[in-house]
């Protein structure tokens, strides 16, 4: 007689969590919710940068891969199905917020007129000067595009590789790279735009100080 | 060797980023300060990102909590089957704590029951809807609804008293004494509706009482099948 496969801690192995989940057992479920609510919250979080939402998000993304994971015939890797239908909640979102029904590509490159990366490189004034404050960083992700963010996160956060991008966010590998290298341009230039705009507040400060002396 | 612009640089960064450096473009970041600065940028751009995944955390619990809810809701999830019990013997998915009273029993005639003492103790428990109902006639209704629910009670009790005494006799004498103590319980909330037919809290505590001795019932049969 067949029963449950458990590792020696007595959780189930994905698969046989996955088989189970299939057929509707709670605990199945709940192994595969504790096996990858991290990463699809983090995810979740990082994109929308705030935690209500993240934590709306991720049932969502959740709730619609049980419904659906009957039809999850294991072409593709669990997580990678996974994160797909989480990013693709958080984009729907995305969009509904901002009020229209515009593309993935209209998400990526709304700022683009040219239609390729933008040529300024910064002067040497602008230079990140060896480190980058992390809650800079932070804001500036959060200022990105959706297409650009989703791709940033994935690769750079959570590591994924762009074969494993292509196929979540259902584009080429090459669409991946190029939008993984302009999110990086851009948070470039974000930060740089935040280094001026400390500079100019320092700057303020100082005249008002020998401005207050005078 | 041919020196690039920065211009033409720029065609070179994404690749240079994924690890393809040409020897031309190397020349030039070798002696172009603006260009080896924009890699140093997006390569701490990329390590600091990557540091962000060590602080990584699980979602709240009340995210489970609410998806749970949720999924039982829309009749997606079914309740957890203990894995020492033999699959073949759960194949029917059971149905909540009274459906644990009558394992055996084919789902839709579980069902019947189920919703046929739904109904026998909505009907005794809810009160008089008309208020020209009058009380006597009430309570008498209220013994004679209960009364099948009751007997279905015995008959579980039975049931389980056969599992559990083939069981350990020391986990048999416990679950007896506790079943003592809710039977007594149920007797003081019978006499308290007896007395007051139309006192919610006192029915709410008879219908209370009786989920209780369900529980009880189910964790018996329970144990007794496992270990069998």
């Amino acid at each position: 007689m067949a029963r449950t496969r458990r590792i020696d801690t007595g959780e189930l192995l994905e698969a046989e969590a996955i088989r189970l989940a299939q057929q509707g057992d709670a605990a199945a479920f709940e192994r595969l919710y504790r096996l990858h609510n991290r990463r699809v919250y983090s995810l979740c979080l990082r994109m929308v940068g705030n935690t209500a939402e993240a934590e709306d998000l991720t049932q969502e993304a959740f709730l619609q891969l049980f419904r659906k994971i009957a039809t999850f015939r294991g072409e593709s890797a669990f997580s990678t199905w996974l994160h797909r239908l989480a990013v693709n909640v958080v984009l729907m979102k995305l969009r509904k917020k901002s009020g229209n029904e515009s593309s993935l590509e209209e998400l990526t490159e709304p700022d683009e007129e040219s239609g390729g990366p933008r040529r300024d490189f910064g002067g040497p004034d602008l230079r990140l000067s060896g480190s980058i404050d992390r809650v800079n960083l932070q804001r500036a992700v959060e200022q990105l595009p959706p297409g650009y963010k989703s791709v940033f996160v994935l690769h750079d956060v959570q590591g994924y590789e762009h074969n494993e991008i292509a196929e979540i966010m259902a584009c080429s590998i090459g669409n991946s790279k190029s939008q993984l290298h302009k999110a990086r341009m851009r948070l470039r230039e974000l930060l740089h735009e935040a280094l001026r705009a400390q500079a100019r507040e320092d700057r303020k400060a100082a005249s008002a100080e020998t401005g207050g002396k005078d | 060797m041919a020196t690039i612009t920065c211009r033409e640089f720029l065609s070179y960064l994404e690749p240079w980023m994924e690890g393809e450096r040409p020897q031309d473009a190397q020349a030039h970041v070798r002696t172009c300060p603006n260009c080896s600065s924009v890699i140093k940028d997006l390569e701490m751009i990329h390590v600091e990102a990557r540091s962000w995944s060590a602080s990584e955390r699980d979602a709240p619990e009340r995210v489970w909590t609410a998806l749970r809810a949720q999924l039982e809701q829309e009749g997606l999830i079914r309740e957890t089957i203990p894995a020492s019990v033999d699959r073949a013997q759960t194949a029917a998915p059971r149905a909540g704590w009274f459906a644990g009273l009558f394992p055996r029993l084919p789902r839709p005639v579980l069902a019947g029951a189920y919703l046929a003492a739904l109904v026998a103790v909505a009907f005794a428990l809810s009160g008089p809807v008309n208020k020209r109902v009058n009380e006597a006639r009430w309570l008498k209704g209220t013994q004679t609804s209960t009364s099948p629910l009751s007997a279905q009670l015995n008959f579980a009790e039975q049931n389980s008293n056969s599992y559990v005494t083939r069981s350990n006799p020391v986990v048999a004498a416990s679950l007896h004494q506790n079943l003592a103590i809710v039977d007594n319980y149920i007797a003081l909330c019978e006499k308290s509706v007896s007395e007051e037919p139309q006192n919610e809290v006192a029915r709410d505590y008879l219908y209370e009482a009786y989920q209780q001795k369900a529980d009880l019932l189910t964790q018996m049969t329970e144990r007794g099948e496992n270990v069998q």
